[in-house]
């Protein structure tokens, strides 16, 4: 149990050097500073409604932020290692594919979860330095839905890294995953309104795409609504987890018959 | 009859229509050092891939110290080098052990202790703070055989050991080598540099289109003439066997 331990802690602390050493993640995040802080402290004309909108502002600029990080982090997890050829050393370690899987998903997930908890610090600064709540049960669970997608995102980037090239599978996913945050709820209307063969098809394609708006609380956030039902909150944790699973079961079967 | 330290009965291994490797058998002794050559696309990758079970084989046993190479604890007592990998940039070499030794289920002291005595081993103490980036081809197979020595194997598989290394490169590469094999370690490694296989092997092992065309003691095929392993490489080639 211990070699297992310390085989998943090898490869978190490889994706966490990865993730510190590579300048584009560097940079990425110093340009989220200086995009975040100026809009989290704006006081327009003192306008409270205004404010909420650069507050809005903001944690729309997190989703987005975090969603390139996760899906950058994901799908890169495997395809740099085959792009080396470091795959064949580590495979020729006395480490299962199952693990190695594993312990490349964990490192990724803590990677994209240390890149949000930067960006949630920040808005708790700001929130601090406005004179308002700068942690509340709201918040927490604002974070850990986040949270729970930022995990969801890197397990649904890196099956798709198996199933086609990374740069294919991260343009779909970045297509897809903003589509359904934006308009996943306004599908059922939408099928409303075809006719039919299309129908169902929009239908089947509502209850099988993951909603990532049900990750969302940022209007409960910014208008100060509070946080939602433990039960529904467990419900949307239990949602993600079972979508992360599905997709890691998927990316195991696929890498376990793959050709190297 | 010495351990065997792996032993491929009858394999083959196709992809598609083409097959790779074909009714091979092949052992290695232990504390034997084999040459493996054959020309591009000869199935000498493909033979190695399945000897660390990266792939099965289409048909036939691959044995390595009696199990399953394809089961991860079988992998425990082998060191394996590709045909040249480009290691984490952003690590230093102490940084890339510490993961394998992770990795191998080793435990921070043990890793410390065979770090400190590899790079001394491969000459790249003096490196050892310097990002992989930065390193030259030679310094990176360095790296790369002090990756597969690191849980002290009983069987090093090297897979073109020597390409784009330069002479000096190669001569340190060499005595390595030649060290290791006095400390009774099993050498398996591809080649296409005659000449250096010829000074560090007991036996050699000739592929041509899959198939294995020679396998023995260098010396027997060099014969009385004392020619060199070049002139006798190119004449097993063509007559698709030995003499």
């Amino acid at each position: 149990m211990n070699c297992h331990f310390r085989r998943i802690g090898a490869l978190v602390r490889l994706s966490l050097l990865e993730l510190w050493r590579r300048n584009d993640m560097f940079a990425l995040l110093v340009l989220a500073l200086v995009l975040l802080v100026p809009l989290s402290l704006a006081r327009p004309f003192g306008v409270s409604g205004a404010v909420r909108y650069f507050d809005e502002a903001a944690l729309l600029l997190i989703w987005g932020y975090s969603l390139f990080i996760s899906l950058g982090i994901g799908g890169r997890l495997f395809t740099s290692e085959f792009d080396s050829r470091t795959i064949y050393p580590l495979l020729a370690k006395p480490v299962s594919r199952g693990e190695l899987l594993l312990g490349k998903y964990l490192g990724g997930v803590v990677a994209s979860l240390s890149a949000l908890a930067f960006f949630y610090a920040l808005w708790m600064v700001s929130a601090a330095l406005r004179g308002g709540e700068w942690l509340s049960a709201c918040l927490l669970q604002a974070f850990v839905l986040h949270a729970m997608f930022a995990a969801f995102a890197v397990a649904m980037a890196l099956c798709a890294s198996f199933l086609m090239t990374s740069s294919a599978g991260m343009t779909i996913l970045a297509v897809l995953l903003p589509a359904m945050f934006f308009f996943g709820r306004r599908l059922p209307e939408y099928a409303g309104n075809v006719s039919g063969a299309l129908r169902p098809l929009v239908y089947a394609f509502y209850w099988l795409a993951p909603h990532v708006e049900f990750f969302d609380m940022r209007q409960r956030l910014v208008h100060g609504w509070g946080g939602v039902d433990p039960v529904v909150f467990l419900a949307v944790v239990g949602y993600g987890l079972f979508y992360t699973v599905a997709a890691l079961w998927l990316a195991h079967v696929i890498f376990k018959r793959k050709k190297l | 009859m010495s351990e065997r330290v792996f032993e491929l009965d009858g394999v083959s291994r196709s992809f598609g229509q083409v097959k790779a490797v074909d009714n091979l058998t092949l052992s290695l002794g232990k504390g034997e050092v084999t040459g493996f050559l054959g020309t591009n696309g000869a199935g000498k990758t493909t033979t190695i891939k399945m000897l660390i079970g990266l792939i099965r084989p289409t048909s036939g046993t691959v044995r390595l110290f009696g199990g399953d190479p394809s089961e991860s604890c079988t992998r425990a007592r082998i060191g394996y080098m590709p045909e040249m990998a480009y290691y984490y940039p952003y690590l230093n070499v102490r940084e890339l052990l510490a993961f394998y030794g992770g990795i191998c289920g080793m435990d921070k002291q043990t890793v410390k202790t065979r770090t400190d005595e590899l790079l001394e081993e491969v000459e790249l103490a003096e490196a050892a703070k310097r990002p992989l980036k930065t390193y030259s081809k030679g310094m990176l197979q360095r790296a790369g055989i002090a990756q597969a020595l690191l849980n002290d194997p009983d069987l090093l598989i090297l897979d073109e050991p020597f390409t784009g290394l330069d002479p000096l490169a190669r001569i340190h590469f060499r005595e390595l080598l030649k060290r290791l094999r006095g400390r009774g370690k099993s050498i398996f490694f591809s080649s296409h540099e005659l000449g250096e296989t010829e000074l560090l092997c007991d036996n050699v092992a000739i592929m041509k289109n899959g198939h294995c065309i020679y396998h023995g003691a260098a010396s027997a095929i060099a014969g009385d003439g004392g020619a060199n392993l070049e002139r006798l490489f190119l004449e097993v080639l063509e007559k698709g066997g030995v003499r």
